[in-house]
C-alpha cells in the first residue's frame, strides 16, 4: 500500500495486445517511484534490469532473485511483538515478490524457488533468536544455489560434453550460457574436434556472441541468422543441442520461440535433440500448445506488431533430457520430479 | 554492360522504358546485367522482362525462317537463364515463346494458319484444380501434336521444348542458319511474326491479369472469423486477402522480414489500412519461428516463387519452416502462383536446395570478429518440398 502523492502514469501498455493473446502477460517497465515502499533497494535495480531484459536467462534470473532475497532477509529486523516465521514472508518477501512479478512475470524456476524459500522460512522456530534465523535461511539460499544451480550446471556441462564426439557437426539455436559452456568444455578440456552452427533468432541475435566466444576459443563457427534454409542446414548436423527455459510434467520443452520449428526439423532428418535442463526448472504444470504459458515481447511488440517470446515443444520431438539428476527421456521428466521429492 | 540513367539504380520499368529505343543486341545485355545484379528480381518483374525482351527479338531481329528465329530465341533464352538460374519463370517464358513460335510455324505448315485461336485466353474453371502432376510426362512435343496444340495449356508448358523429334530442328547455340530445314520456308515471315508478337503480348497479358483470377477463389478459400497467417505477402497474396476481406471478416497473422522490421515504418501499411477499413484485423509477427501461432491459424498461404515439376514450391527464405510447422499441426498450406510459375525444370527436386545471398543481411561488415571467423550464410530462397503443400492455386 503506497503512501503519499504517487505521480498518476497510466498503467495500460502502449498498444493494445489481439485479442486471442489478450491472456498472455508481459514484462513491463515500472517507475521506480511507483514500487510499494517496502521493495528493497537491490530488488528495486533488478526488477528493473529483468524489465529490461538485461538479465534474461531462466537460471540467471532464479540466482540474482536468491541473492537479492539474502540482503532482504540480512536487512530485516523482526517487528516487536512478532516472529520472523510468520512475519517476514506476507510483509516483506511478498511484497518483492509482487513487485518482481510486476516487472516480468516469474519464470517457473522463480516460482519453484520462492516456493521453497517461505517453507523454510515457515519451518524457523520461534524460539530461535532472530540474528541465527536469519543467518540460517541466508545458508540455506547458498546451499540452494550450490546445489541447484552451480552443481547443476557443473554436472550437466559434464554429461553433455561427454556426449560430443570427434567429427560432430552441433547446431544450437541462439545463445545459452550453459551450452556455451558445453561446447567450450568439449572442446577445450574434453579435446573434441567437432564444428558448430549457430542459428540464430534475427529480432535478438544473441547468437552472435555465442559464435564470437565460441571462435575465440578456437572453433570453427558458421552461422545463420534466420530459419531460411534451416533444413539444409541440418542436413550436415550430427546433433542438436537447446537449452529450456523450462521443462513441463508432460515432457514438453519451454524455451525460446522457434526451438520447436528447429526440433521439428530435425526430428524429421533422425537427428537426435538433446535438452539441458536443470531441475529447478522443471514445473508441475503440464502445457500441450504455446498459447497457455508464454510472455508477449514489449520491446518489439507495438499497435501494428507482436511477438512472443516463447514456445512450446512436444515430447515427440526431443530426444534426452540432460538435468543434474540424470539423462532422461522427455517422456520421463515426472521421474525427476518424484526423484527431487524423495531427496528432500 | 549499360550504365545506369539518371544517376539511379535502373530497374523494370527503366528497362521497358529504353526497349525501344536500343538495338535488341544492348537491350539484352543490359537485362542480363539487370538479372545478375538483382536489379530485376521477382518471378513477376523477371516474367514480364522476359517476355518483353523476346518480343523485341522477334519483331526487330533479322531472320529469314522459323529456324533462324527458334536458334536466336533459345540463345537468348539461355544467355538469360544462365544470367539468373534461380528465377525459373525465366525459362518458363522462353519455352512458352518458343513453343509459341514452334506452334505457329506448324499451323503454317498444315496450312490451318486460317484459323487464328480464338480460346487461347482460358476462361476460369469452375473450381479449385490442383495441378495434374500425373500428367508431366514428357510429351510429344509440339510439332507431333499438330495444330491443336496450344502453347497456353499446362501439357505444352510442361513439355520440353528442346525434345525434338528428329529430323525436326534442333538448332545448336548460335547456329540457327545452319541446320537442316525442319519447317518449311514460311512464304510470309510477316504473317508469322504478327502472329508470335500476337502470342508474346498473349502471354505478358496473362502475367498481368494473374493476380486478378487468383484472387477469385478467395472467398472459397477465407471464412468469417480465420485466421490465416501470410509470409512476406507478395502483390498476388496481398490482392487474395484484400478480395477476401470485402466480403468478411478475418484476422491475418502477417510474417514480416526481419531485416526490414528492424525499421519503423510498415511496409504494409496501406494492406493494413486497407484490411482494417473493412472490418478485418493484421498483426505483424516479428518470429521466424512459427509453430507457437499455429495451435491458432487456420490456414497459411504462401506466394510461390516457382512450383517445380512435381510441385514443389520455391518460396522466400523463411516460409519453409512456416510450411512445416502447418504441416505438423494438420493446417492448410494454400500456395498461389500464376501458371506461369510452373517450370519443367527438375533441378530443384533436391530438398533444401537453397538460393543464397548477401551476409550481410545480419552481420554488420564492420563486425571483424564475425566476418574474419565465422562463416555467415544468408538464403533468400529455399524450397517446399510437395508432402507440405495442400492446394495450389492458378489463374487455370
Amino acid at each position: 500500500v503506497s503512501k503519499g502523492p504517487v505521480p498518476v502514469v497510466p498503467a495500460e501498455p502502449k498498444f493494445t495486445i489481439p485479442e486471442c493473446f489478450s491472456h498472455l502477460s508481459m514484462a513491463k517497465r515500472i517507475p521506480i517511484t511507483q514500487a510499494d515502499k517496502d521493495v528493497h533497494p537491490t530488488v528495486l535495480a533488478l526488477g528493473q534490469q529483468m524489465a529490461t531484459f538485461t538479465i534474461d536467462e531462466s537460471i540467471t534470473r532464479l540466482k540474482a532473485t536468491l541473492l537479492a532475497f539474502k540482503k532482504v532477509i540480512n536487512s530485516y529486523t523482526t517487528p516487536p511483538g512478532n516472529t520472523l516465521a510468520r512475519h517476514l514472508t506476507p510483509h516483506v518477501l511478498n511484497p518483492q515478490i509482487d513487485y518482481l512479478t510486476a516487472c516480468r512475470p516469474m519464470c517457473f524456476s522463480m516460482g519453484n524457488a520462492i516456493r521453497w524459500l517461505k517453507l523454510q522460512v515457515s519451518k524457523i522456530d520461534p524460539d530461535v533468536p532472530e540474528a541465527e534465523a536469519k543467518k540460517q535461511l541466508c545458508s540455506s539460499i547458498d546451499t540452494f544455489i550450490q546445489e541447484r544451480i552451480s552443481m547443476a550446471d557443473l554436472v550437466i556441462t559434464e554429461k553433455t560434453s561427454e556426449k560430443i564426439q570427434n567429427h560432430d557437426v552441433i547446431l544450437t539455436f541462439g545463445r545459452s550460457t550453459l551450452v556455451e559452456q558445453v561446447l567450450l568444455q568439449a572442446y577445450t578440456i574434453a579435446q573434441r574436434k567437432f564444428t558448430v552452427i549457430v542459428l540464430d533468432d534475427p529480432y535478438e541475435r544473441k547468437g552472435q556472441t555465442l559464435a564470437k566466444n565460441l571462435t575465440a576459443a578456437g572453433l570453427r563457427v558458421s552461422y545463420c541468422g534466420d530459419f531460411g534454409g534451416l533444413r539444409y542446414y541440418l542436413q550436415s548436423v550430427t546433433k542438436v543441442i537447446v537449452a529450456a527455459e523450462s521443462m513441463f510434467n508432460n515432457g514438453s520443452m519451454y524455451a525460446r520461440s522457434g526451438t520447436c520449428d528447429l526440433a521439428i526439423a530435425a526430428k524429421q532428418l533422425d537427428l537426435p535433440v538433446i535438452v539441458l535442463c536443470e531441475t529447478v526448472n522443471i514445473t508441475e504444470r503440464v502445457s500441450t500448445d504455446s498459447l497457455t504459458y508464454n510472455e508477449i515481447d514489449p520491446e518489439r511488440s507495438s499497435s501494428a506488431s507482436f511477438r512472443l517470446l516463447y514456445d512450446t515443444t512436444p515430447d515427440k520431438y526431443l530426444s534426452l533430457i540432460i538435468s543434474e539428476l540424470g539423462t532422461v527421456q522427455p517422456t520421463s521428466v515426472p521421474d525427476l520430479l518424484r526423484k527431487l521429492e524423495e531427496s528432500n | 554492360m549499360a550504365p545506369p540513367k539518371g544517376g539511379y539504380a535502373p530497374d523494370l520499368d527503366k528497362f521497358l522504358d529504353t526497349l525501344k529505343s536500343r538495338p535488341v543486341d544492348a537491350s539484352v545485355e543490359f537485362l542480363i546485367s539487370l538479372l545478375k545484379r538483382r536489379q530485376i528480381r521477382g518471378s513477376e518483374s523477371c516474367a514480364i522482362a522476359t517476355a518483353h525482351i523476346l518480343l523485341q527479338v522477334v519483331a526487330k531481329d533479322k531472320w529469314s525462317d522459323v529456324d533462324q528465329l527458334i536458334g536466336r530465341v533459345q540463345l537468348v533464352g539461355r544467355k538469360l537463364v544462365t544470367a539468373q538460374p534461380h528465377e525459373l519463370v525465366i525459362g518458363n517464358i522462353v519455352k512458352r515463346v518458343l513453343g509459341l513460335i514452334r506452334d505457329e510455324a506448324s499451323e503454317d505448315r498444315n496450312d490451318t494458319g486460317s484459323d487464328s485461336p480464338t480460346d487461347r485466353t482460358p476462361t476460369l474453371p469452375p473450381a479449385i484444380e490442383p495441378i495434374p502432376l500425373s500428367k508431366q510426362t514428357r510429351l510429344p512435343s509440339l510439332v507431333a501434336l499438330g495444330s491443336f496444340a496450344r502453347t497456353q495449356s499446362m501439357f505444352n508448358l510442361l513439355s520440353d521444348p528442346d525434345f525434338v523429334p528428329s529430323p525436326g530442328s534442333t538448332p545448336k547455340l548460335g547456329s540457327g542458319a545452319s541446320t537442316p530445314q525442319g519447317y518449311p520456308q514460311s512464304t510470309n515471315i510477316h504473317a508469322l511474326r504478327s502472329e508470335v508478337i500476337d502470342g508474346i503480348e498473349e502471354i505478358m497479358d496473362e502475367i498481368r491479369q494473374v493476380d486478378e483470377q487468383v484472387q477469385a477463389y478467395a472467398e472459397i478459400v477465407i471464412h468469417p472469423g480465420d485466421y490465416v497467417l501470410v509470409h512476406q505477402p507478395s502483390r498476388t497474396v496481398q490482392k487474395f486477402l484484400l478480395r477476401a476481406a470485402s466480403k468478411r471478416k478475418f484476422t491475418v497473422f502477417l510474417v514480416v522480414d526481419p531485416s526490414a522490421a528492424s525499421t519503423e515504418d510498415d511496409p504494409y501499411s496501406s494492406l493494413r489500412k486497407s484490411l482494417s477499413s473493412s472490418g478485418s484485423t493484421v498483426v505483424n509477427i516479428m518470429n521466424v519461428g512459427l509453430m507457437a501461432y499455429m495451435s491458432k491459424v487456420n490456414k497459411v498461404i504462401l506466394g510461390a516463387r516457382a512450383i517445380t515439376k512435381k510441385g514443389g514450391v520455391i518460396v522466400d527464405s523463411g516460409a519453409a519452416v512456416i510450411a512445416r510447422a502447418a504441416r505438423e499441426q494438420g493446417r492448410t498450406v494454400i500456395v498461389l502462383g500464376g501458371v506461369y510459375k510452373l517450370s519443367p525444370d527438375s533441378r530443384f527436386h533436391h530438398e533444401g536446395l537453397v538460393e543464397w545471398g548477401d551476409p550481410s543481411k545480419y552481420v554488420n561488415f564492420a563486425d571483424g570478429e564475425m566476418v574474419g571467423q565465422v562463416r555467415v550464410r544468408n538464403a533468400i530462397a529455399e524450397f517446399i518440398p510437395t508432402d507440405l503443400v495442400n492446394t495450389y492455386i492458378t489463374n487455370l
